[in-house]
């Protein structure tokens, strides 16, 4: 018979062990919680053989304790305070720091409560094989649990109860092995607390309850050198003893948050993201709803520390005192080369400073009141969304004394991106780590400090080296690179790259419900070099003169189940991100590449969309269909077009190629004239030595065939009309994808700047118009100006984004661009995670499969695509700085044989610069005049003045400029520097 | 309420006026039955308190019971629930089993009754807490005091109001801080904060509309604590019901003798501590009438039976103060 317990607890004790507490909801509502807390004797302390606890095979912490301390040779065990894991979390998350730790409950309840990101990285460290971690929950053993005292703050309740749990310990390792008569003790190991908290550390100490601080601790250590690094600034104590200077405030302190969210609730301050100026590191703008433009901030003082990506409240000055942004480049690096980064310099009122208010004094007078915006200060951070981020070490920065000593140096360290300040760190390493990229977090803006303090988290590697670029482009960008996991790849078909269509039968499953459509003359047309093909047309004359055509999708719902560890890995990623040298993949390759992609010659599953139109191109019907197809031939553009355009061919193949090319033309002058916008974007090709080796040796611009229209047209169709078929069959979850129209005041620039250099309008009130006018803006001279105006008009332009149909109004579902009243992604199931739910929910529509409930759940759906619109967002943010990056290279290597010059056109002016376009590369540069020019904001021009005559620039102007990549010298950036060739030579002002 | 005989009654009733007067119960005309008290008994509510009068010792069981508990609400004002400071809203309900022998509406209509004479006596001005505001102008406390009576042995009204007053004295009000905004202007500096402070030197005007705190919401600076007692909880009146027949008058009647006496009398009193007894309210029940000059001596007796009644509910409640808390840690530490 098993014993059966009851542990029940009089009700009289019930009465203080149980916690009260209230809790305030989103709604303004007080509710009292209650949560019951039963006391035990049988909780486990979680240390091997122990002879008090029934701990049994589970205790991982050795009796012995640890012996790798120099000042605990008796062998030892941490319990970290709290204030341990909030601040020095990538310590405790090192490898090379593996102490027998012990986590009280207490502990992770308060890290919970601070931080759930940090919570979330502490189970993972729980959880990990190679620390030493033991759970104990002290709150639910009977000697160990405290409850509050009268006037007793939470937080010093809960520093008692640590405490007392490392007391009791302490006091239990010495009853657990009680000394044996006749047998030498063996020395007892001690029980430490580890915290950074001095009143608790003195308390400790009063009742001699042994304990230390990190930072000495870590000192202790064995590999103390490369752990030292890891300590957080943030959790820096000050010592009592030691007599700190009180250091002048440079930024106003930040309001208390009840207070902002306060402010914010009455309409006194507004939230919104903090975004950074790329060219004035001392300006920046918060977007905000009540304004129709963002919020201004200008100067570091009324920025208060925020950093790009920050939740930020901004409180608006009087409508007097707004201003307008400014209209000159201001380099941090240019303005405060020689600030010192150590400390004892530092936070003084020096020179650097003084040269930078200076520098804002002055630009405030050369402010315009015209372009004035809506002006204000941080006053506070709702959120902090600080990452790790991608840094070099600027060089000059280091004492140069001691380069090559590994004493502990504050040094800057320079981020890669110009939206980010420089971010001061202490290290040893700081020699070895000059010329490398490295990764560094943020660990704290103090108001008394002028730069963010954080430290190092890891080398990526050697500057320009290929690998280390690419990592620090995907670490930037955010993009999940790790290789799939196990669990991943055993959703894959075991057959692994064996698999095949099986043969034909009623019985099998994949043919249940599936078209033969083997016999079709299927073919696809992609880049070159293509794998992943997921898409494939045919098209073939009807007996009744209508026409047939298809668009066949790869099956990947087919391969991909929902809600299965690849499911959520795809969904994680969202898409494919392409990189010039390497791409990264949604789905394992064995998908992508081979058995979901449509490969010629083999049998393929395929999701068909065949519509039935007449041969001016008008939809008849339209059905959905699994099918099996074979491929005929996979085809590059360019091999499409000559195949088309060779009148010696009259085969099938190439009448079906020439039949949807007649269609699609019909179709895209149909979707013109509904209003759709032709947009451009800059958009150049890398070409590689070969395909083995990664080096570029030059840049081109994308060519684009009549095929490349042909295989758009028919994918735009396929969307639309996968989109009205999900929409009508699930009103309420159908995934979308729109494209809301961009608001005038975006265009108002590029109007003033058209009609005053062009005398040229822009009509923005449709999109229809706005394509028509842009049809317009056409300059005989040069026929590059109209594709020039198309890119800035794309630039005004809100970017697509997926929704759920279901969570916005009926009438903005519209895609502006495509002007057409609803939109879906459906042909790119490979590479984008959309895709993916779009085919299930086709799948579900057409009563193939079943809707997995997720996609009938409104909130999940949402959610999905939040995370879609960010990876999406982030993975061409990826791909354009991995062109740039190349870009970089190819010029670089041209650059050595002869000086590149570049025809180029000016975008926008500066009042001590040029920013202009080379459209032959893609890239936008700057051309910086040292000396003073004469500018004129009203139109958009400067004027250099020579001894020979006058040279006035204006936007829109053909320039022809020199590119050199230069190293910047500092930070080891490899930086485009453009200077003015033509009309007037800029190397010398 | 009990079905009771004419015989029954007359018989009751002579009793009364027998020298000296007998009770069913063996009590004098002035004695109450055992009251037993306990307060915090609903972990959840802001303050709760359960009552008995008769519990039979020796069987464990009668008596007329009644649970109370209170329970804070926050309430906007703006929107035009809450009203500026706070108010309180008394409601009782009958338990079924308390009264098999009515009718759905005829309880509701009870319940009605009871909630009336409670809500009017309890919710008076000069009885309001003033600490049940939150933000001026924005956020105040709901404070609902709900009374169920469990079973009814006689004197409700009695149970009622003494279970009712230790709910409230057990009521703690959560401590909350207004959170504000206050528009800063541009440049602002510490010297003029202080100019500004000067001129405001004159004394405030009810035209100065500057004046207006802003503040906006509110916080719980600790999220732990249950709070501060309500503000005057010692003016929460003690009632007293006064059985009426001819010119005798007795207390603390059963079910039967409730049944025999043609009116009630009830009286509320509250004693502030350092000020002469207050009359708070007076309500009769029943069917008899009583002459100008008779109710003023009952006023008078009544004054007398309430003072002992407050007395002994305030050490009684004391005493249930320091159970639940001093006994009760010192229980733990010594566990």
């Amino acid at each position: 018979m098993v014993e059966i317990t009851i542990r029940k607890r009089p009700r009289t004790d019930a009465v203080v062990t149980q916690r009260k507490f209230f809790k305030k909801t989103a709604r303004g509502k007080v509710i009292k919680v209650i949560r019951e807390r039963y006391l035990r004797n049988d909780v486990s302390c979680g240390i091997e053989h122990c002879g008090l606890c029934e701990s049994g095979s589970e205790a991982t912490l050795p009796a012995s304790g640890a012996f790798d301390h120099e000042l605990y040779p008796n062998g030892h065990l941490i319990v970290p305070d709290t204030n341990v894991f909030l601040s020095q979390m990538d310590l405790m998350e090192s490898n090379s720091f593996n102490p027998h730790i012990v986590l009280l409950q207490t502990v992770m309840e308060e890290v919970r409560h601070r931080s759930l990101p940090l919570f979330n990285r502490l189970k993972g460290l729980v959880k990990a094989e190679d620390k030493n971690i033991w759970v104990f929950y002290n709150e639910y053993r009977s000697e160990t649990a405290v409850i509050r005292e009268e006037e007793e703050t939470p937080n010093d309740r809960n520093d008692r109860g640590i405490r007392k749990a490392t007391a009791w310990y302490n006091e239990h390792l010495s009853l657990a092995r009680p000394p044996i008569r006749g047998k030498l003790q063996p020395p007892l190991p001690t029980a430490i607390l580890l915290t950074d908290d001095v009143a608790n550390r003195q308390k400790a100490e009063k009742d001699r309850i042994p304990c230390i601080s990190i930072r000495r601790y870590v000192e202790g250590m064995k590999k103390s050198g490369l752990l030292l690094d890891l300590l957080s600034t943030a959790g820096e104590e000050i010592e009592p003893t030691k007599a700190v200077a009180a250091r002048q405030v440079l930024y106003p302190a930040y309001l208390p948050m009840s207070t902002l969210l306060a402010g914010v609730k009455a309409g006194q301050l507004h939230q919104g993201h903090f975004n950074a100026n790329q060219y004035n590191y001392l300006e920046g703008n918060v977007p905000a709803p009540a304004f129709s433009k963002p919020v201004l901030l200008v100067g570091r003082e009324h920025m208060n520390r925020a950093v790009q990506g920050d939740i930020v409240a901004v409180e608006i000055f009087p409508e007097s005192e707004w201003k307008a942004p400014a209209d000159e480049v201001v380099d941090q690096e240019a303005t405060l080369r020689n600030d010192d980064a150590s400390d004892s310099e530092e936070e003084r009122e020096d020179d650097e400073a003084l040269a930078e208010q200076k520098l804002l004094a002055v630009e405030a007078a050369k402010r315009r009141a015209a372009e004035r915006q809506p002006t204000g200060r941080v006053v506070g951070i709702i959120k902090r969304n600080w990452r790790s981020y991608v840094c070099h070490i600027d060089s000059t920065s280091l004492t140069s004394s001691n380069t090559t000593s590994l004493s502990q140096q504050t040094v800057f360290a320079t981020p890669v991106s110009r939206l980010l300040p420089r971010i001061r760190l202490r290290t040893r390493q700081a020699p070895t780590l000059v010329g490398q990229k490295i990764l560094v977090t943020i660990d704290r803006w103090l108001a008394t400090s002028r730069y963010p303090e954080g430290h190092f988290v890891r080398a990526l590697g050697k500057v320009e080296t290929k690998e280390a670029e690419q990592e620090s482009l995907l670490l930037e960008f955010d993009v999940p690179y790790r290789p799939f996991g196990k669990a991943i790849l055993d959703c894959l078909p075991q057959q692994g790259d064996s698999w095949i269509v099986p043969p034909k039968s009623t019985t099998s499953p994949e043919w249940r419900d599936r078209e033969d459509l083997r016999e079709l003359l299927i073919c696809s047309i992609d880049p070159p070099g293509c794998q992943d093909i997921d898409d494939a047309l045919h098209a073939r004359l009807l007996p009744n003169g209508n026409i047939e055509a298809g668009v066949h999708i790869a099956d990947v719902s087919h391969f991909v189940l929902p809600d299965n560890p690849m499911d959520h890995e795809a969904a994680a990623r969202g898409t494919t991100v392409y990189l010039v040298d390497k791409r990264i993949d949604m789905l394992p390759a064995l998908l992508g590449t081979n058995l979901c992609s449509l490969r010629p010659h083999v049998e393929r599953l395929a999701f068909s969309v065949i519509w039935e139109l007449t041969p001016d191109a008008e939809i008849v019907n339209v059905r959905f269909t699994k099918s099996v197809i074979a491929s005929k031939e996979a085809f590059t553009y360019e091999a499409a077009q000559l195949r088309k355009d060779d009148p010696n061919l009259n085969d099938d193949l190439t009448k079906g190629i020439r039949l949807l090319n007649s269609l699609a033309i019909k179709i895209k002058a149909a979707r013109m004239a509904a209003g759709a916008l032709n947009l451009a974007s800059p958009e150049v090709k890398i070409q590689m030595d070969s395909p083995e080796s990664s080096d570029p040796i030059d840049v081109e611009q994308k060519e684009l065939l009549e095929t490349n229209s042909l295989v758009e047209e028919f994918m735009l169709l396929a969307n639309i009309s996968v989109a009205k078929k999900i929409q009508e069959t699930f009103p309420q979850t159908a995934v979308l994808r729109r494209h809301l129209p961009p608001p005038k005041t975006n265009f108002e620039k590029l109007q003033d700047i058209l009609m005053k250099r062009k005398g040229m309008v822009l009509d923005v009130s449709s999109s229809g118009a706005l394509a028509a006018s842009l049809d317009k803006c056409l300059d005989p001279s040069e026929p590059a100006f109209n594709t020039l105006v198309r890119i800035m008009a794309t630039r005004c332009m809100l970017s697509a984004e997926y929704f759920c149909s279901g969570s916005v109004s009926r009438d903005t579902f519209g895609h502006y661009g495509l002007a057409s009243p609803i939109y879906t992604h459906f042909t790119s199931p490979i590479r984008r995670y959309a895709d993916v739910l779009v085919h299930r929910q086709l799948s579900a529509a057409i009563s193939y499969t079943t809707l997995h409930p997720s996609l009938h759940s409104k909130s999940h759906v949402e959610r999905t695509l939040d995370v879609v619109n960010k990876r999406h967002r982030m993975a061409q943010m990826a791909g354009r700085a991995s062109v740039e990056f190349f870009v970089g290279l190819a010029l670089k290597a041209r650059g050595e044989k002869q000086t590149v010059t570049e025809d180029a056109f000016v975008i926008r002016t500066f009042r001590n610069g040029l920013g202009v376009f080379v459209s032959k590369l893609g890239i936008e540069g700057l051309v910086m005049f040292k000396r003073e020019i004469q500018f004129d904001a009203d139109k958009y021009t400067i004027t250099v003045p020579s001894d020979n005559g006058d040279t006035t620039i204006s936007v829109f102007d053909k320039v022809t400029v020199r590119i050199e990549v230069e190293k910047d010298a500092n930070t080891q950036r490899g930086k485009v520097k453009m200077t003015l060739v033509n009309p007037i030579n800029s190397s010398a002002l | 309420m009990a079905a009771t005989s004419k015989s029954e009654r007359a018989y009751i009733q002579s009793a009364l006026h027998a020298s000296p007067p007998l009770r069913a119960d063996g009590r004098s005309l002035q004695d109450f039955r055992n009251v037993l008290l306990e307060t915090g008994v609903s972990p959840l509510a802001n303050g709760s308190a359960r009552l008995n009068i008769g519990k039979n010792p020796e069987e464990g069981g009668g008596g007329t019971e009644v649970l109370a508990a209170t329970k804070l609400e926050v309430e906007d004002i703006e929107t035009g629930d809450g009203v500026e400071g706070g108010r309180l809203i008394c409601t009782v309900t009958c338990s079924p089993a308390a009264y098999p022998q009515l009718s759905m509406n005829a309880l509701d209509d009870l319940q009605y009754d009871y909630t009336t004479v409670l809500h009017q006596i309890l919710s008076h001005p000069s009885l309001h807490p003033k600490n049940l505001g939150i933000i001026p102008r924005r956020k105040s406390w709901l404070l609902n005091l709900d009374l169920v009576i469990l079973s009814d042995a006689g004197n409700t009204y009695d149970a009622m109001f003494l279970a009712a007053r230790a709910a409230l004295w057990d009521t703690k009000v959560p401590i909350t801080r207004a959170v504000q905004y206050q528009a800063r202007t541009v440049g602002e500096t510490l010297r003029a904060v202080e100019e500004s402070m000067d001129v405001e030197g004159v004394s405030p005007s009810g035209f100065d509309t500057r004046q207006i705190p802003v503040a906006a919401d509110f916080e719980l600076p600790d999220y732990w604590d249950e709070g501060e007692p309500l503000e005057g909880r010692d003016l929460w009146p003690v009632c007293i019901t006064l059985n009426v027949h001819e010119a005798v008058h007795f207390l603390d009647a059963t079910l039967s003798e409730e049944a025999s006496v043609p009116s009630q009398f009830l009286v509320a009193f509250s004693f502030p501590p350092s000020s002469p007894s207050r009359v708070q309210a007076i309500r009769t029940i029943g069917s008899g009438e009583l002459q100008p000059s008779h109710i003023q001596t009952l006023v008078q007796e009544a004054e007398k039976y309430a003072r002992q009644l407050h007395t002994a509910l305030n050490a009684k409640l004391r005493d249930e103060d320091i159970r639940r808390h001093q006994k009760a840690k010192v229980k733990f530490a010594n566990r």
